[in-house]
Parts: structure tokens; sequence; C-alpha cells
């Protein structure tokens, strides 16, 4: 079995609040293959970008990485995940404009980022950096150019260039196209995937746009409440969802088919749980109608490496 | 961005009228310069001939730009009390407040900057902690306060510093500087604490407060994602980004640097302008109020629009009055 | 009452040991001044109970011509320091309070009028206030205080100064409120209510008083406290500079300019005791607003 890239072992974040010990992410666990596009998808709040920062390290204090292992390439980097950032793993953040620093050239920011993880001169760094600018398609002229010059697109452009410049194995894209014009979005993803299968590179998507799931990611992991729900194959998972959850996120998503036109747009009854009320056991079961008397008691784990949920026991769903 | 320079400067030289003209007004119409010049005792006949002499029936307008063509020819009457031109107490008493508003200044920017960068980077730790606790009694007290707590500690109790006046000074032209003698740079030392501690204070948090917000910024995070160096992250861009508005705020600090002068000359009997300004409000000599506010007047409005010049040169973003969104 | 005691707010305040110590000083110095004519066992203003040998007694220690004992001492006219201070409190705190209502008034009223009206009478009011803002308040105060002198008849001088001052105080400070009310008042007025309102024919200062006032009221009170420690030490500023109560009904900041000339004669006392109080006072009242500020705050939460 080809051996993982990354691998997220049983990790759990946590803050302390006022009202206790709150689970940003529990026991989630997860990997990700060389060269594939995993997505991470759920609701505002479910866990999704914590689960980016907590890869990398950059988990914003109070919370911090109260248990698990990550591993990246066979090592252990959840004790010291300054050691990948960039060269290894690199990041892209939702709003490109608050990405680059404004009082910067984008040139400077791009050769600066390639000097830290290479040895090179910077002569050879500014070639590097026009070469990148014309990859993901702008004018390597505009190397002196300010951030706020550029328009929303192009900006994300510019961030694609500075993650991919010290050459890392796994981009996080948290959001990258949320910010943008819908015309712009399909822009970017597919400049994202066509770079990324040129270079072997895999990316983690997390999003909660179920389109984008199904027009870019090979595998997908559905979160909810800072939990794993399910995981597995895009399609597999998108036409026939193993988990309640899934099911709902799915047959909410508006489709331009015949027969969608005639029902009026489906919607989960109620609302994902806040931290500081989570419910026993499963965290979906009071908004499930399938739910029974051991999913309000335990916590279900990924069964059958699919979903997390009692009913698969039985195999059926 | 020509256009946003003449238009700040427009509004500066509207701004400096206005100052001019209240400074006018209460130089004019406040009190009775006729009464004060000449006493009870003067005739009729006598009133009006000083009238007419000080051009006090002439139009409101001609009154008004007779004044402000005297201002810039440095002319400001004379004062009510012993009848020397106000410009010469002014300009005598100037150097004095200038030393020491120049010297606070520097203490207050300097060591303001510093703690606040460490308290910022150090969040959380021991000795940052201390430092903001004092930062607040800094920030709480009153200037005066300070000073005579100061000279208490300092002049009576321990006996280490002078605590009144400049002590000895040197007089190079017209400018006569306390920082050439031993005695003139000690009398420096406790006005110059007392008049910068709450700037500094003040630019201490204000630096703090201004590098956490822009170290919780995306592009800080994201250079971090990077894999640049923390001393990288801080120093190359935090740091320019932080600077930004506290250059802004200390800068239009200086005013209150100018103001608070007042008080500290008062409490160390300093022989600068601000001393002038208070006796002269107790004892309601008018020129020379009203001449200390129109200088005072147009040094703020010149310290604004200073500000804001550098404010367009530091950030490239404010330079196209369109950039695209 | 009991939302109150549920709230948030009361949650944090009592974790927070800053708010509670100073809010215990500002409360036992309050209640000092308010309660000062049966806490103190003279009146130091009235002239006929003072004696003049009594002058300069150091504390706790008997005097060498009467024997009477002073708990703080007394000052060059014989006046019982410990009275002088509980008065001169209540002198600041008065000042204090009627400055921050002479600026909360007006600047409430000029910020509703600029953000219910607007259109030229919104521009005059925020042009003004932007000029005032240019220059630190003290010396508007100062400003305010020197030309209301001016224009007094030397009779009056001396009664008006306490008036004069709480003027002064008062209009160098209005500009915060005038801006955040202004902020509100803008934002209420789209809302639905008002058109409402203004459907069924109430006049414009109807609806600014009954029905945008309730609404813009809460920052207010955050920037008074703000305001009320400012005032207290712009009153002691402009009293120790010899333009502000005087000594026949001295504040704080008066009784410390008189002590400070007796520093260097020995007489510690004079300036120590008033100093260390206006020092309490200035301290709690700034923590307790400081506090205050942090905790409405909804961006920091």
């Amino acid at each position: 079995m080809e051996e993982n890239l990354l691998e997220v072992r049983n990790i759990s974040v946590t803050f302390k609040s006022r009202y206790g010990v709150l689970k940003a992410l529990d026991n989630l666990s997860l990997n990700v293959k060389k060269g594939e596009i995993l997505g991470l998808v759920g609701e505002s709040g479910a866990g999704k970008s914590m689960t980016g920062a907590a890869i990398l390290g950059l988990i914003d204090p109070p919370g911090r990485l109260s248990s698990g292992e990550i591993y990246f390439k066979g090592k252990s980097i959840s004790n010291a995940p300054e050691a990948v950032r960039g060269h290894e793993i690199s990041m892209i953040f939702q709003d490109p404009l608050m990405s680059l620093n404004p009082l910067r050239k984008i040139g400077d920011q791009l050769v600066e980022t390639i000097l830290t993880h290479m040895n090179i001169s910077k002569s050879e760094a500014i070639k590097r950096a026009k070469n990148g600018l014309k990859e993901v398609g702008i004018d390597p002229s505009r190397l002196n150019s300010y951030p706020h010059t550029f328009s929303g697109g192009m900006r994300q452009r510019v961030v694609i260039a500075l993650a991919l410049a010290p050459e890392p194995s796994l981009i996080i894209a948290d959001e990258p196209t949320t910010a943008l014009d819908v015309s712009v979005q399909a822009q970017i993803l597919d400049l994202l995937k066509k770079l990324c299968k040129d270079r072997g590179t895999s990316i983690i998507l997390v999003t909660h746009d179920m389109g984008v799931i199904a027009e870019t990611t090979d595998r997908v992991g559905v979160l909810y409440a800072g939990r794993l729900a399910e995981i597995g194959d895009t399609r597999d998972v998108l036409t026939d969802p193993k988990h309640p959850y899934t099911r709902g996120l799915v047959d909410s998503t508006p489709r331009i088919d015949s027969n969608s036109f005639k029902k009026s747009l489906f919607q989960i009854p109620g609302s994902m749980p806040k931290l500081d009320a989570m419910p026993s056991g499963c965290a979906f079961h009071p908004r499930c109608e399938f739910a029974t008397e051991i999913c309000r008691k335990k916590i279900p784990q990924i069964l059958l490496d699919r979903s997390a949920c009692w009913l698969l026991n039985d195999g059926e769903l | 961005m020509l256009v946003i320079i003449f238009r700040r400067l427009g509004q500066s030289i509207l701004v400096l009228f206005l100052v001019a003209l209240i400074s006018f007004l209460i130089f004019r119409y406040v009190g009775n310069p006729v009464d004060n010049l000449m006493g009870q005792e003067a005739t009729l006949a006598q009133r009006a001939a000083l009238e007419e002499a000080l051009g006090l029936n002439d139009p409101f307008y001609k009154q008004y730009f007779s004044f402000v063509w005297n201002a810039l020819n440095f002319d400001f009457g004379n004062s009510y009390r012993g009848a020397l031109p106000v410009s010469d107490l002014i300009a005598s008493r100037l150097p004095a407040t200038i030393e020491l508003a120049l010297t606070s200044a520097i203490f207050a920017l300097f060591f303001g900057v510093i703690t606040g960068i460490y308290t910022a980077i150090r969040r959380g730790g021991y000795l940052a902690n201390i430092i903001l606790s004092t930062s607040l009694i800094g920030v709480s007290l009153p200037t005066f306060l300070i000073g005579v707590l100061l000279i208490w500690l300092f002049a009576v109790e321990l006996k280490w510093l002078p605590s009144f006046g400049r002590g000895d000074v040197i007089q190079l032209g017209w400018w006569s500087t306390g920082f050439l003698t031993l005695s003139g740079i000690k009398s420096l030392i406790l006005p110059s604490i007392t008049l910068g501690l709450y700037q500094l204070t003040l630019i201490m948090r204000l630096t703090r407060s201004e590098m956490l917000e822009v170290m919780r910024q995306d592009y800080v995070r994201f250079a971090k994602a990077l894999g640049l160096s923390p001393k990288q992250v801080n120093y190359k861009h935090a740091l320019p980004n932080t600077l930004v508005p506290v250059v802004t705020i200390a800068g239009l600090q200086l005013g209150s640097i100018v103001a608070f002068a007042i008080v500290t000359e008062t409490v160390f009997q300093w022989p600068g302008v601000g001393l002038l300004f208070i006796n002269a409000v107790y004892f309601v000599d008018i020129p020379v109020m009203s001449a200390y506010l129109l200088l005072v007047g147009v040094l703020f409005v010149i310290i604004n629009l200073f500000v804001d010049l550098l404010y367009l040169a530091i950030d490239p973003r404010l330079r196209d009055s369109n950039s695209s969104e | 009452m009991r939302r109150f005691l549920e709230s948030d707010f009361l949650y944090d305040f009592l974790r927070a040991p800053v708010a509670i110590i100073s809010f215990c000083v500002v409360s036992i110095l309050v209640l000092s001044a308010i309660f000062a004519q049966f806490i103190a066992p003279t009146n130091p203003f009235d002239p006929a109970s003072l004696e003049l040998m009594n002058g300069f007694t150091p504390p706790m220690e008997p005097n060498m011509y009467t024997g009477e004992v002073f708990l703080l001492g007394t000052d060059d006219q014989g006046r019982d320091l410990f009275s002088a201070i509980l008065y001169g409190l209540r002198i600041s705190l008065f000042v204090g309070l009627m400055a921050v209502s002479l600026a909360m008034t007006m600047g409430v009223i000029l910020g509703l009028i600029a953000g219910y009206v607007g259109g030229w009478l919104d521009n005059l009011i925020m042009r003004l206030a932007d000029i005032q803002m240019t220059f630190p308040s003290i010396l508007i105060a100062m400003l305010i205080f020197g030309v209301a002198r001016g224009l007094l008849p030397p009779e009056l001088r001396y009664e008006m100064a306490i008036t004069v001052l709480i003027i002064s105080i008062g209009l160098s400070e209005w500009v915060p409120f005038a801006r955040t009310v202004r902020g509100s008042t803008m934002v209420e007025k789209e809302k639905e209510y008002i058109a409402a309102a203004q459907l069924i024919g109430l006049k414009k200062w109807q609806i600014m008083i009954r029905h945008i006032l309730p609404n813009v009221l809460g920052p207010v009170l955050v920037i008074a406290t703000i305001t009320f420690a400012l005032a207290i030490i712009a009153e002691a500023t402009l009293s120790f500079l010899g333009v502000g109560a005087p000594r026949t009904e001295p504040s704080l900041g008066t009784l410390i300019r008189v002590g400070q000339d007796f520093l260097f004669s020995g007489e510690w006392w004079i300036l120590l005791f008033p100093a260390l109080t206006l020092l309490a006072l200035a301290l709690a009242v700034n923590l307790l607003g400081d506090w205050l500020r942090d905790t409405l705050n909804p961006r920091l939460k």
C-alpha cells in the first residue's frame, strides 16, 4: 500500500473558556496521499480551518493541540511544525487582500520567501520569482507592484505563486475561492489543480461549497462539530453518502436538473451545535431522523474506513 | 497624489486663518486695551486719541488684516505687565521650552517604542506584565502630580537633582542652551521625565496594541505559514506596519507636549513660554495670551499637516486616490 | 436586577481584582466626600474656626502652642489637613461631575442633531469638532478659562471661579460624545421604527429625544466614565496652576499647589497627603474606566 504523505492521528484541539474545556477538534484522523486532492467540507465552525491550522502549528491561542500526533513523510511534526512550513507544507488563506503585506511590493515578498528556503543568489531568486508569476498567469514585469493595485483574482494568483515558491509537497488551501467572484473561482481552482498535478503536489482543499468539492477533489472528508463524520472517494461520498449529515448536505445542494425544479429546496432541520452545548453521544443525533438509543449514548468512531455512524454497523443506511 | 497634497495644504491654510481670527478676537475684544494701557484717570480726549492711534475705530476686516500682518512680522503688541514687546518676551523664553519639549519627546518615543515592541512580542511574560502594570500609573496620573512627587523624592529626600530652574545656560547668539553645562543637563532630567512620561506610556501602549493587531493579520500568519523565521516575521513584516499608525499618533502627540509643557514649567519654575502663558492667564495679560495662542495654533496646524504628509509617504495605498478594490 | 446578577458583566467584574479594588477605592472616596460634613472634625472653610497658632503642626503630634492633635497635620493657616482633604475631594468630584454632565449634554445634543438632521449642520458641527480635536483639551480649557476671566469684571472673577472652571472643562470635552452619538444616530435613523415614527407625524426633535436617544446611550456611558476621569485630572491641573479653584474653596489640586511651597521648609505633610489622595482617586477612576471600556468593547470579545 502506498505510503501516506501526511498522517493525522487522533488529534484534538481544545481551549479553555468560561464554560469549561471546549473541543474545536475531537479525535480527528485522516490521511493524504502523494499527488491527491483531499477536500474538507463542513459548515462554518465545523473545524475545517482548524484542521489546517493544526497541521502547521498555527492555532491561535488560547487553543492548543492537546492530543494526537501528526506525521509527515513518516516523521512526527506535531512538536516542531516550524520545520516543515514553506518547503514541505504550505498554506493559502481565504482573503487574498489580507494575505499580502500592503506595504511591500509583491516581488519583494516572493524573493524573500524563495531566499528563506533556497540557498541561491538574489538574481537567481528574482528569476525564479518572475517564473513563478508567469506560471500563475501574471505579467512578470509586475514584480514591482503593490498588492492593492491588483484585482481580487489576480491577488489570489500571487498568493498561489508565493505558496508554490518554496516547492512544497503539500498545500493546504483554506477556502481559497470563497472571497472571489464566481467567474473567477473556476479559473483559480483550475489553476491550482493544474499546477499541483504538474508537480505532483498534494492539496487539502477546505471549503463549504459542495460544488467545489465535486469538481475538484479526489477524496473528501465531512466535518461536523469538530468531528469527522464521513471520509472517502468523492464520487462515492457524493452519490452514496453513508452518513445522515452528508446525505442532508448533498440533498440541500441546489442542482440544475429537471427533477429538482419541482421540489422545494431541502434543509436539514435545526443547526449545528455550539461547542459549549454539545449533545451526548453522536453530535448529529438531535437532527437525525434515524437516531437510535446508542446514538444518544456513545460517540461514534469512523467505521469501515468510511463513516462515523452507528447505523453503519448494521451495514445499511 | 499632488491633488491630495494641495487639498491638505488648502485645509491647513483655512484653519490657520481661523486660528488667527480667534486670536485676534481675544486680542481686540476681551478686556479693554485702552483701560489697560491708560488706567482710570485718563480723560476722554486722551482715550479717543489712543483709540485712533491703536486703530480701534477702523473697520473690522482692516483691524483683522493689520493684526495678521503684524503677526507675520512678529509684532504682537506690548504686554500689559511692564509694556515689553510680546515678541521679545516670547523669543527669550522659547529656547527653554523647545529644549525641554525636544528632550521629552525623544525620551518618550525611544523608550515607548522599545517597551511597546517588547511587551507585544513577549506577551504574557513576567517582565512584560510588570511593565504594563506600571504603565497604567503613567497614564492615569496628572502630569503635575508626577512632577511634584518626583521633586519630593529626588530633590527633597534624596537631594540628587535640582528642583527648579534651568541651571546655568550658555548664550549662543539669540539662543540660550542648557545642554552644554552640567547643571543645565541635571536640571533637564526631572522635567523631561515628567513631561515625557505620559507620552511614553501612550506610545508604549499604542505600539503594543498595534503590533498585537498586526501580528494577528493574515499576512503575518501567511508569512509564518511560508516558513519565514520569527525574526523576519516580526521585524520585516509586522514592525513596519505597526510603526505607521504609531508615528502618526506620536507626531500628533508632539502638540500635547507643548500643552503639557505649561504644567511642567509651572511645577519646576522652568522659564519657558508655558510659564509665561499661565502667568498671562492669571494676570489677564491679553496680548501675551493671544500671541501664545496664535503661535501654538500655528504649531499644531503645521504638525498635523506634516504628519498627514508623512503618512502619505509611508503608506503606498494612500497615494492613488483611486486604487482598485 | 436578576439579569444584572447573571450577566457577563458582573461575572467579568468579580473576576477582575483590578476592577474590584478600584471600585472600592472610588466608592470610599466618593462617600467620604459626600459625608464630609459628618466625618471631618472641623470645617476648614470657616475662617472663624481657624486658629493661626495651629499652623504647621505635623501629623499626629500635639501642637506646641495649643496642644491640639491633628490626624494629618495642619497647613500654614492652621487648617486641619484631614478636613481640608475631605472638602477638597468634594470640590474635585463636584467639578468633575458637573463638567462631565455639561460635556455629555452638549455632546449628545449636537451629536443627535448632526446625525439626524445631517446636511450643512452636520458638516459644520463635525468641522468644529475636528478643529477642536487638533488641540489638547487642557489647552482649550485654559483658553476658555482665560477668556472668561478676561470678560468678567475683576470683582466677579473670584466668586465665579468654580463655575468658569466647570464650563471650561465641560466645553473642552464634548467631542467624543458628539461623534459617538452621531454615528449611532446615523445607523438608527435608517431603521424601520424611525420611519414609522416619521409617518405618524412626530416632529424631528420628538423623534430624536424619544426614539433615537434611548438607543444610542450605551456607549455614551462608557465615554462618560472616561471623561469623568479626564475631568478630575483637568480640574486638578488647572487648580494646581492657580487658575482653578481658589484657596478659599480649595480642591485637591489647590492644596497640592500650596503644599509644594512648603516642601523645602520641611513641612512635607502639607503636600504629601493631598497628593496621595489625588493619586488614589485618579488611579482608581482611570483603572475602572479602562476596565469598563475593555469589557464593554464588542470587538475584543
